[in-house]
């Protein structure tokens, strides 16, 4: 029967965190069905040796033994993390044992911006027709997106959303997104592309191919985001239901040339995606 | 963590301890140990502040509710209660005065069950009116009304009753239930989307004078703010009067959980192993919510919510999951026309079907979540999404008398004759289906709106209206007649007058929709 009769609830186990671009995953064993559980109250430190549980470290509640620390930004972090369990008579557990996870550094951080189009913050709203304006889509980006860095306004010129063709309210077609930037030389050594999105179709959110000057390099393949991103732009806001991905990938020196560059997304698989930010960076020493 | 005790308060163990009553029964808010109603515990002022209910009604039985919450919209979700038993003793009258007490009881209100009750009426006589109310400490609940259901085998001259759906608090003001209340009704089924999980904020909050604290915003996810969700929802003083009204009998649709979710599948990107976690909290919360009976109470992520109620011969009403058992959205026209699809899982559609033919009674009820009149192949949420399941529900009511399915869902009145095959609307007529629009969702609504011509094409689809109100049937053993209400504003206020926009007959042995007037 689903009803908790001990007056103790127990500690989850089996906490484990593993650090990724920006943000942190956490998973622990859930309680068993026997404990209804209210929720998770995972708390989290940067920095420090050990983490209060006070209303302060509080990161969030969740009813998923599973959390994922979003927001950390490009730079690498590192935090400690306990969890209280909380019932369903409101009854709380010691914290559960304590772990410490680093992020992963981007290259948005450790390299030097060729040409960048956002802020990499976990925020889409510096993007046209964010956050909802996804049924002048078509109106106001009949051809896509061509934008050129360093003259374009990102606020007008590109927009928070790139459909795919599974998209009724974008015309059911492919869509194509340019980046024109200008290199003064040929880079000497790669360079990185990051692709950073708030959010994504749960279920389609598809892929695009990578066209650099003309040259097909990779289809980059996207995770499955919360479907929510078409109407929301800040995937930073407490309890946000954004599910932001992260793609970074390096580009051969020899793709570029001196002068100008096109950097080409072509959207013809699945559904839409939501901009956090896109760049190319050199890399850091060379 | 140490329990606090108050002396000279019996405490969790002891009581449980006590002869009589099962631990289960007395844990699970149904009924106390004698020694433990006696109990002289203080409750906060207010506590009723969610109102009452009843449901689950039988010839001599009745599901009672209320939930203690003296402060409903506490953002723990505990409605101010603190952390203790609190015993909740009940009684049921034959009059309005409670002169005439025929049944009284105790129920231990735990923080468990976020202090809700839910006793058992039993030993009451068929097809009568009672009227009820709680007292905790000091406090007196409103009264409620409920009525049970005719003697097994009577062929009751009527039976009256509405359908309701989809009460986006956020989007405007109930006042169709300020008009159902008003009516005469034997029972009240509602079809599913009891709450949403939406985040509420300035651009979804249509309801005039109402505002909402920042816990509200956010999308529901843990048990508190389930909890917190039915609390605010269930703080409309119209939907109280309904529920005080006439017992109840429910389901749900997606919303309950998430939206268009189906069994283990979230359309938002958690993974099954993790979403059955949302599903245990989102049943328990709609458990706590509501008047229903032990046997609906969640095992962890499950529930067992379909069942059936006779109203003695005159009617069979089968309750539907739509939503615990279905198959994923198809990936494809040969996944979404496969002959094994289901969308009430092979043991529900088995015990559907077994329940239907060869039933003693005169109408044969579905009280279900979506649509299963063919509309459009793409409105695959609905009976549209699982065609062979269709075509299999069709032919048993094709061995069914008088088949009728009450729906939700879909914010618009539509009535529909549902046919042997769709693709030839010439084809015989085995049923009706009868969708009631929203309590509120999508705001004022208008007649109609771009799905109309979706719904319209269909020489089997009778009414489109697409403002708010809720569908009030009457069965008699020769006819059915279903009036379609609606109010014509709920933004502004509660004020709008009820309209009948259309009234159909369907006469006993004759399946389809006359339209009267």
């Amino acid at each position: 029967m689903s009803v908790t009769t001990a007056s103790k609830v127990r500690p989850i186990t089996g906490l484990q965190g593993e650090g990724k671009l920006a943000r942190i995953v956490l998973d622990w064993t859930p309680e068993p069905w026997e404990t209804v559980v209210d929720h998770y109250a995972v708390y989290g430190t940067r920095d420090a040796d050990d983490v209060e549980v006070e209303p302060g470290t509080l990161l969030t509640k969740t009813v998923y033994p599973h959390f994922v620390h979003r927001g950390l930004g490009g730079a690498s972090e590192r935090w400690v993390y306990r969890v209280v369990t909380v019932d369903a008579a409101g009854s709380r557990s010691r914290p559960s044992t304590l772990v410490a996870v680093t992020s992963r550094e981007s290259v948005s951080v450790s390299g030097s911006p060729l040409a960048v189009v956002g802020e990499f913050d976990g925020k889409g709203l510096e993007f046209a027709l964010s956050p909802a304006g996804s049924s002048q889509y078509n109106a106001t980006f009949p051809n896509g997106v061509d934008f050129s860095y360093g003259t374009d306004v990102v606020g007008t010129g590109w927009s928070y959303l790139q459909p795919g063709p599974a998209d009724s309210w974008a015309g059911r077609r492919n869509h194509l997104f340019r980046l024109r930037f200008e290199l003064d030389e040929v880079p000497a050594h790669d360079v990185d592309l990051a692709l950073w999105l708030i959010d994504s179709h749960a279920s389609i959110p598809g892929s695009a191919v990578l066209t650099v000057n003309g040259t097909s390099v990779d289809r980059l393949t996207f995770e499955g985001g919360a479907t929510k991103g078409s109407t929301q732009g800040d995937s930073t806001v407490p309890g946000s239901p954004l599910k932001p991905s992260y793609l970074e990938r390096p580009l051969a020196a020899g793709l570029f040339v001196a002068g100008e560059n096109t950097l080409e997304l072509f959207k013809d698989d699945g559904s839409w995606i939501a901009y956090d930010a896109i760049g190319v960076f050199a890399r850091a020493g060379h | 963590m140490a329990q606090r005790r108050e002396r000279p308060m019996l405490d969790r163990r002891t009581f449980l301890q006590l002869s009589g009553v099962s631990s289960a029964a007395v844990a699970l808010g149904i009924s106390a140990p004698e020694a433990f109603a006696d109990e002289r515990t203080p409750v906060p002022e207010g506590a009723f502040g969610l109102g009452v209910a009843s449901g689950e009604p039988g010839p001599r039985s009745v599901v009672l509710w209320t939930r203690l919450a003296p402060e409903p919209l506490a953002p723990d979700g505990h409605g101010g209660m603190p952390r203790r038993p609190v015993p909740v003793q009940w009684e049921m009258s034959t009059d309005e005065s409670f002169r005439r007490v025929v049944r009284r009881g105790t129920a231990v209100a735990s923080p468990e069950l976020s202090h809700a009750v839910h006793p058992q009426v039993d030993g009451l006589q068929p097809g009568r009116e009672y009227f009820y109310r709680f007292k905790a400490g000091r406090e007196t609940s409103p009264v409620g009304r409920t009525k049970t259901l005719p003697a097994r085998g009577e062929l009751a001259s009527s039976f009256s009753f509405a359908t309701a759906s989809c009460q986006a608090w956020y989007h405007g003001h109930f006042s169709a239930y300020r008009h159902m209340a008003a009516e005469e009704l034997d029972a009240v089924f509602f079809v599913g989307d009891y709450i949403y999980e939406y985040g509420i904020t300035s651009a979804n909050l249509w309801r005039a004078g109402a505002s909402v604290t920042p816990e509200h915003a956010v999308d529901i996810e843990t048990l508190e703010q389930f909890r917190l969700r039915y609390s605010l929802f269930k703080s409309d003083p119209h939907l109280q009067a309904a529920h005080a009204l006439a017992p109840w009998v429910v389901t749900w649709d997606d919303h309950e959980v998430q939206n268009n979710y189906g069994a283990d599948g979230s359309r938002y990107g958690v993974s099954p192993e993790h979403f059955v976690h949302l599903r245990a909290v989102g049943y328990r919360a709609f458990y706590e919510n509501l008047p229903l009976s032990l046997s609906t109470m969640p095992d962890g992520p499950d529930t067992a919510l379909y069942r059936r109620f006779d109203v003695g011969s005159l009617a069979r009403f089968n309750i539907l999951d739509t939503r615990q058992y279905r198959d994923a959205p198809p990936a494809d026209a040969g996944d979404q026309y496969d002959e094994q699809r289901t969308i009430l899982g092979h043991e529900q559609e088995q015990w559907l079907y077994d329940g239907m033919i060869g039933s003693p009674a005169t109408w044969n009820v579905l009280v279900n979540g979506v649509t299963v009149s063919a509309i459009t192949e793409d409105r695959t949420d609905q009976w549209d999404g699982y065609p062979a399941a269709r075509q299999r529900l069709i032919g048993a009511m094709q061995q069914t008398g008088n088949p009728v399915v009450l729906t939700g869902d879909i914010h618009r009145h539509v009535a529909a004759e549902l046919k042997a095959d769709f693709a030839d609307p010439s084809s015989e007529t085995v049923g009706v289906e009868l969708i009631c629009t929203s309590i509120a969702s999508d705001g004022d609504g208008a007649p109609t709106d771009g799905y109309t011509p979706d719904w319209i094409q269909h020489p089997y689809v009778k009414l489109y209206d697409g403002r708010r109100g809720y569908v009030h049937c009457r069965m008699t053993p020769d006819e059915l007649t279903s009036e379609f209400k609606i109010v014509s504003w709920i933004r502004a206020d509660a004020d709008a007058p009820l309209e009948t926009v259309a009234r159909f007959v369907t006469p006993a042995g004759s399946p389809g929709l006359e339209k009267q007037g």
